[in-house]
């Protein structure tokens, strides 16, 4: 066991944040802190480094108390990569993340011999070797982050603590930060404590995670077994929006009856029910299978969905309840799903709305609507893409209210 | 495989070389700028004294003999070690302290040393005159200058026992010189006409009428002292991050914080005592040496700044001295006067942050 903590209390001054946290974390783990704003995910984190007093209880080090533990030790073990991103004058990534060697240099901190190579190995570890020469101040966020991180890893610590690594930083630098991490956990062998802000990618890289709110520790565990829907949903408070951990995001949801009926399939919807639902349709989907992608984005959307056990092919009784949404809706859409023996109703029941003489979209061909549905393809509208059937629904939705 | 990973360690060896290198040429520029600075003060003024003649008087056989040599050793060059050494711990004092802050627009006055000093210089001028004082002796200036920078000293460090961040020090720090200043505009609101001109002047700061004994005690003293802050590099660099990083790192932060405090305030308190408030070294010093240095590695900037100080301070009070001779304008107005151009343009040349 690295990291115990035993009935710790966390807190500034007097003021108390987390209580009761009696955490046993293991070596050569990716742990993830996970909670709202203001839940002291920085508190406890900046207890573990020492730059807080525990307010009650104690840390232990692999069983030592932290307390007892000399500065130098602690810094030759821990390191910590920060919220706040420093600006330290014309110093170059080089000497920022040279500043890792500290606990080891000599008097006058000289950065020589063993030094610099062990700074270089650290740059080249995150891929930032080739911005050694440029002032800190100058580089990108994400840039930075990588640099603090070199920096951290230049300490040779065991474990590295990063309160927010991923914070203010786009896409692309938040996945390389979080590959990253992942990779010196399996390759170097670090423990990593890290406060995150985004389940998914928290579901995705840490072995363990640790849900905190209210001040109390609500979960801690494998992330497969603790984050569930509902706890997700505890967690934030989400009420519109919907984590859903088998595809591991989070969607945002609007609660509504369906106009729309989407008739899709093997993630031909997923798109399309993300744009209807961003822009405020109401919308219903069917005939999917349980285990199709299109019907975990959907019920993470909150689209009621008519669904159909899978591998059996879509039933009589399912096809009546879809016909019943498609007598509802006031308009039609076909996704473009592929067709196969399982899901031929799909396209009968596409049949039946242009027999109703409802208005049926279609983001298929021309030429393969024609094939699927004969003489009744003409009736489809067909639509190029997303944009032009936004525009095409929106148009329409106008008329209805209006008139 | 061998062969890039050569190409990659002589590639960063080059780096760190090319700088290295670069650091030297500018060190060394600062040093022949305040050996020149330093001679030109010796030799210009209202009797010229030739480049030439100044090595026969200064180590000859003759030193100190003649007019000249009277002119050199009594008056010139106690002055020009004066500047000198006080404008290498005025940069110095600015220096430890925009690292201690990590802040750009402090000085070595923020601490509000030399508001303490101030008021006791303020207290003598001002209100000697009327505990019957009739002439007041410059040492008992000086030595009233040294209290007050002292008190106040006592009074940051018991504040900086208490305080958990470092800004807040700041801000005390610049209360105390709001008090001060407050108390100093009491005490002229009181006095005479002719104590409240002597007191301003004495605010501008001035380093006429040094004499040895007083270049003496800042020759042992600040060399001393800049070397002691030198030492000091590591943890500097390392609080360049912030307070919280370098506590992770290992500094010991409340030792480091008195190990500031007592040195700035000794560099500050000293010249203060013997100068008055010479404006605009500390705070500008730093900025100039770090923007020709590219860096803010205190092992290069500590040593630049100091000599930089040097050779700045030495010209401008040059300036001061000859500029309206036989008037001497005072020091203070020299320095920001020519100073701040100075550091605008290398801002706007180098587009740096600082």
């Amino acid at each position: 066991m690295m990291v115990r903590t035993e009935e710790l209390e966390v807190g500034y001054g007097r003021r108390s944040v987390v209580r009761d946290v009696n955490l046993e974390l293991s070596r050569g783990q990716f742990i993830g802190l996970l909670g709202p704003n203001g839940c002291g995910k920085s508190t406890i984190l900046k207890t573990l480094i020492r730059l807080l007093a525990p307010l009650r209880g104690a840390v232990f080090l692999d069983g030592r108390e932290l307390e007892r533990i000399s500065r130098k030790e602690l810094s030759r073990r821990v390191s910590a990569v920060l919220t706040e991103q420093p600006s330290p004058g014309l110093l170059t990534a080089f000497d920022v993340a040279a500043m890792g060697r500290y606990p080891y240099t000599g008097r006058l901190g000289r950065i020589e011999g063993e030094h610099i190579r062990k700074t270089w190995e650290a740059l080249k570890m995150v891929g930032a070797a080739d911005l050694a020469g440029r002032y800190f101040h100058e580089l990108s966020d994400g840039e930075k982050q990588k640099v603090l991180l070199a920096r951290a890893l230049a300490q040779e610590p065991e474990l590295v603590v990063l309160d927010e690594p991923t914070s203010h930083l786009d896409p692309r630098y938040r996945l390389e930060v979080m590959l990253i991490l992942r990779r010196l956990v399996r390759e170097k062998g670090l423990t990593i404590i890290a406060s995150l802000h985004e389940i998914d990618l928290a579901m995705k890289a840490c072995d363990t995670v640790v849900l905190i709110k209210g001040g109390r520790i609500i979960a801690c565990g494998p992330p497969e077994e603790i984050l569930k829907e509902e706890t997700a949903a505890e967690l934030y408070d989400f009420r519109r929006a919907r984590f859903s951990s088998l595809l591991g995001g989070v969607e945002l949801g609007e609660e509504s009856g369906g106009s729309i009926f989407i008739v899709a399939g093997s993630g031909s919807g997923a798109r399309l029910y993300r744009a209807l639902t961003k822009h405020g349709f109401g919308i219903s989907t069917g005939i999917l299978p349980e285990n199709d992608v299109d019907f975990h984005i959907a019920q993470a959307l909150r689209i009621d969905i008519v669904a159909e056990k899978p591998y059996n092919g879509i039933s009589e009784e399912a096809c009546l309840r879809a016909l019943q949404e498609v007598r509802r809706a006031s308009q039609v859409v076909d996704a473009g799903f592929p067709v196969g023996e399982a899901n031929c109703r799909n396209v009968e029941l596409i049949r039946e709305a242009l027999r109703m003489g409802k208005v049926t979209y279609s983001l298929r061909k021309e030429e393969e609507g024609e094939g699927l549905w004969g003489p009744l393809a003409p009736r489809l509208v067909y639509c190029e893409g997303l944009s032009s059937l936004l525009r095409r629904l929106r148009e329409v939705e106008c008329l209805r209210r209006e008139g | 495989m061998r062969v890039p990973q050569m190409a990659e360690a002589v590639e960063r060896e080059i780096f760190l070389r090319r700088r290295w290198a670069r650091w030297q040429f500018v060190l060394a520029s600062f040093l022949g700028a305040a050996v020149l600075s330093l001679m030109l003060n010796v030799s210009l003024g209202s009797v010229h004294i030739p480049f030439s003649d100044l090595w026969k008087i200064i180590f000859g056989k003759e030193a100190g003999r003649g007019i000249f040599g009277a002119v050199i050793w009594n008056i010139r060059l106690p002055r020009a070690l004066a500047a000198s050494l006080s404008g290498s711990a005025l940069a110095a004092g600015g220096l430890l302290l925009q690292n201690f802050f990590r802040n750009p627009i402090v000085g070595p006055y923020v601490l509000g040393i030399s508001s303490g000093a101030t008021v006791m210089v303020a207290l003598a001028l001002l209100g000697g005159y009327s505990l019957g004082m009739t002439s007041i002796h410059p040492a008992f200036l000086s030595l009233a200058a040294l209290i007050g920078a002292l008190g106040v000293m006592m009074v940051i460090l018991a504040v900086a026992a208490k305080v958990r961040d470092i800004v807040s020090l700041l801000v005390i720090g610049l209360m105390v010189g709001y008090i001060a200043s407050a108390i100093s505009s009491f005490l002229i609101a009181f006095a005479e006409k002719e104590e409240v001109h002597k007191f301003v002047l004495w605010t501008l700061g001035s380093f006429s009428g040094f004499r040895w004994k007083e270049v003496r005690v800042l020759a042992a003293a600040i060399p001393l002292l800049v070397f002691l802050s030198f030492f000091l590099s590591k943890p500097l660099n390392a609080f360049l991050l912030g307070e919280d990083y370098a506590r992770t790192i290992g500094v010991r932060v409340k030792a480091f914080r008195y190990l500031i405090i007592l040195i700035t305030s000794a560099l500050v308190g000293l010249v203060t005592a013997f100068t008055g408030p010479v404006a605009f070294i500390g705070l500008a010093v730093p900025h100039m040496a770090r923007l020709s240095l590219g860096t803010s590695d205190s092992r290069v900037l500590l040593p630049g700044a100091a000599i930089l100080g040097a050779a700045v301070t030495g010209l401008c009070d040059l300036l001061a001295r000859t500029a309206f001779s036989p008037v001497e304008i005072p020091v203070s107005a020299t320095t920001s006067l020519f100073g701040a151009p100075i550091v605008i343009a290398l801002l706007l040349r180098r587009r740096a942050a600082i």
